[in-house]
């Protein structure tokens, strides 16, 4: 089974081939603007899914808003570590 | 059974009585599973616990709480694992001149009219928003549209109402949600006690339809609203009062 940080990178991989980004947009691309180009729409609409899929979402519960892919999947990466503790 | 075949998930706030009550009774009789919560059970909700145990579902909450609200809606998740309907009715009213109205009061009708709705209706939203589809009819009321003495701040949000259906329709517009508001008349049901009884024949007079509003009449158009056939009726506010403002 996959660790949830790679199920999240499915999810979020997915999804934007979905809305018409790029799927293989590499994970320390800026979320917005020139990099993945996600809207503000777009960006509540993976931040639900991400809660939708797996009980929690990085944009809701960090103090941070993440900004690049990766911030994103540390949510579920940290999570795992936190596990485990 | 597959999901598509599934009943619909339907969320009615303030569903114990009144016209909340109604509109259960509606989605009750056509199938649908239900979830409504207000701030105790009334001997309605325990007559439809008992009646449909696997299609109703009410949990205690008083909307103006956040926290309530959340868990309000982390009940239905859990019990269903998605929301397609939300009918935004749970409101207040309290009558008397804005000169003379208390803090309490005026935060009251605010908190829960008002935040209560914007409250469930973010974490709702979101879930419609994660499958794409989904339809919210707020409850609002022709004095909104066209005030009434005595009513200032219920007025007032109810005009919020129909602000927060257009605004959110345009925001979801795109990914399969509709947002619409119904203006109800004046009904025979406890948000009309407010009234004396000179008041309300007076109303009635001047109603082409010749009598008061019944709940039934509101429930009905909800069910038209959130019929997915109607997904290209967005943004709307829909008066339902009898022809009084026509």
């Amino acid at each position: 089974m996959a660790s949830p940080r790679i199920a999240a990178e499915n999810v979020i991989r997915e999804f934007l081939g979905r809305i018409k980004k790029d799927p293989a947009s590499p994970l320390d691309a800026p979320l917005y603007a020139d990099g993945v180009g996600l809207d503000s729409l777009e960006t509540a609409e993976l931040s639900a899914l991400l809660e939708d899929e797996f009980g929690s979402d990085p944009f809701s519960s960090a103090d941070e808003l993440p900004q690049t892919l990766a911030e994103v999947l540390d949510h579920y990466g940290a999570a795992v570590e936190a596990e485990a503790v | 059974m597959s999901e598509q075949n599934d009943p619909r998930v339907v969320v009615v706030t303030g569903g114990s009585r009144g016209l909340g009550a109604g509109i259960v009774r509606e989605f009750l009789d056509d199938g649908s599973r239900v979830a409504t919560c207000s701030r105790s059970a009334t001997p309605a909700v325990e007559e439809w616990a008992s009646e449909a145990p696997d299609r109703f579902l009410f949990v205690p909450a008083d909307l103006a709480d956040a926290d309530d609200a959340k868990r309000f809606v982390d009940a239905v998740i859990e019990r269903w694992g998605r929301i397609d309907v939300l009918v935004n009715n749970a409101g207040v009213a309290r009558d008397g001149i804005l000169g003379m109205m208390s803090d309490e009061d005026l935060d009251t009708v605010i908190d829960l009219n008002l935040k209560g709705t914007l409250y469930v209706t973010r974490l709702v939203s979101r879930r419609m928003l994660a499958r794409r589809s989904g339809a919210i009819v707020n409850i609002s009321s022709i004095v909104g549209i066209s005030g009434y003495r005595g009513l200032t701040v219920y007025s007032a949000t109810k005009a919020a109402l129909d602000g927060l259906t257009r605004a959110l329709a345009r925001e979801l517009g795109s990914r399969g949600i509709t947002v619409n508001s119904i203006a109800p008349g004046y009904l025979r049901t406890e948000m009309s006690h407010g009234l004396d009884e000179d008041q309300l024949q007076q109303i009635v007079r001047r109603t082409p339809a010749g009598r008061l509003g019944e709940p039934a009449d509101i429930a009905r158009v909800v069910q038209f609203l959130v019929d997915p056939r109607n997904s290209y009726l967005t943004g709307q506010v829909i008066v339902v009062d009898g022809g009084l403002t026509s």
